[in-house]
């Protein structure tokens, strides 16, 4: 197949999914270039590109699109996770879950919404200019080893990652506590670990320029100081765990 | 090539670091807790139990994943991560679909398989080796047991103290 004409029928989507769609259009993605169309009938189209989670509502709207469409080759490319099983929808009594309840899906293009990308690289699969790149797979717990390892200090990061996203937020966090770890290792390594952890973070904030990830290290101190004295009341031997640190 | 236009699909482009793609579950450090799948709002991610065969399976459907990384926030193995991976589409929707197997824990007594997995009583014992050695022993009898074994022996030893108890007032055995 050389172009697709596509039609672009909405099943009751969010418009999350029918934004990307328009963003393929735009001149920066550009699917003209690989002979995509969007077309303003069905009647036209050699594809559709379905979004929703098939409603009640648009049920015998989208089976009379279908039929509309010339016999050949009724391509049906289901875009989102909505149109692909439901998603977040799918247990709902006011929908279907899925274009693949009514339609035979040729291609399914999962995201939420999916990237311009992805949805370029599923139209890309349709012409044969791309490969598929997933495929299902089985896991058995015998073919690989478990090692549970320090689980102590796993909590104490765990804990201080938490109390780190309420003011980093959740995409800087594990970079300012990856910093903060390095501190208590090079702490834990000197003869008085409490004492030498204070004067690091004071040294670091005192360099740092943005006073955020200042504010960020002070409190971790004080939570990790916390953390420590209960986990150490309540028998658990967390400082010489933080001293076998590599 | 044109100047604005990007040369995708002919050139590979990839996500930006703060992009959700695909979540990807580690198979050497998942335990089979089902936190994952308590906190999925989809229910993309499901636990399933198979008595027949002695395992729990995790199942992570993407065709259903919303990417909104709740797995990976719940999870207390770190072992699921959402990867800036993004290229999903597929025509089969069984592409889609991971499987983790762990072997069920039997209990000591009965033999039967319990709810839980062999890790996780692995994972529990590491974590309380630490603890003192009559509560470490105390807690390892009553994990390695089944919910109806753990029942049992949990009503026994409360009828030995209700009859010990009832036994004392009445001035003792030999009273």
């Amino acid at each position: 197949m050389r172009s697709v004409w596509v039609f672009h029928l909405n099943t009751g989507a969010c418009n999350g999914c029918d934004i990307e769609i328009l963003d393929v259009l735009t001149p920066y993605y550009d699917a003209e270039r690989l002979g995509i169309k969007l077309v303003g009938s069905p009647r036209h189209a050699d594809a559709l590109l379905v979004t929703g989670p098939l409603t009640r509502q648009t049920y015998y709207a989208a089976k009379a699109v279908y039929e509309a469409m010339p016999p050949t080759p009724r391509i049906v490319i289901a875009v989102g996770t909505c149109a692909c099983s439901g998603g977040i929808f799918y247990d709902s009594y006011a929908v279907h879950g899925g274009i693949d309840k009514l339609l035979p899906v040729d291609m399914y293009v999962p995201g939420c919404p999916p990237r311009p990308e992805e949805i370029i690289y599923g139209l890309a699969q349709l012409l044969g200019l791309v490969e598929k790149k997933v495929r299902g797979e089985t896991y058995r717990d015998e073919e690989h080893e478990f090692r549970p390892e320090a689980p102590i200090v796993d909590r104490l990061w765990y804990d201080l990652r938490q109390v780190l996203t309420r003011i980093v937020g959740y995409f800087d966090r594990e970079t300012v506590l990856n910093e903060f770890v390095s501190l208590v290792k090079e702490a834990y390594r000197r003869s008085n670990p409490r004492q030498a952890l204070r004067s690091l973070v004071e040294e670091y904030c005192a360099k740092e320029e943005d006073p955020r990830i200042a504010l960020a290290m002070r409190l971790l101190l004080n939570e990790f100081e916390t953390l420590v004295d209960r986990y150490r009341d309540e028998g658990y031997p967390v400082e010489d765990l933080l001293k076998g640190l590599e | 090539m044109s100047y604005v236009t990007l040369p995708y699909p002919f050139k590979p482009v990839e996500a930006p670091p703060e992009y959700r793609g695909k979540p990807v579950v580690d198979p050497s450090k998942c335990i089979g807790c089902g936190a994952c799948a308590n906190a999925c709002p989809p229910d993309a991610i499901r636990m399933e139990i198979d008595e027949a065969k002695g395992v729990k399976r995790l199942i992570l459907d993407v065709s259903r994943c919303i990417r909104c990384a709740r797995c990976e926030e719940v999870c207390p193995m770190g072992a699921v991560k959402l990867s800036r991976e993004f290229e999903l589409a597929t025509p089969r929707k069984e592409d889609l679909v991971t499987v983790i197997e762990l072997k069920l824990f039997r209990c000591r007594v009965c033999g039967k398989p319990t709810e839980f997995t062999v890790r996780q009583v692995e994972k529990a014992k590491s974590l309380a080796r630490y603890l003192p050695k009559e509560r470490f022993e105390e807690i390892l009898e009553s994990m390695t047991l089944c919910r109806d074994c753990r029942r049992s022996r949990y009503v026994s030893k409360l009828v030995e103290i209700e009859i010990r108890g009832y036994v004392g007032s009445m001035g003792g055995l030999h009273a």
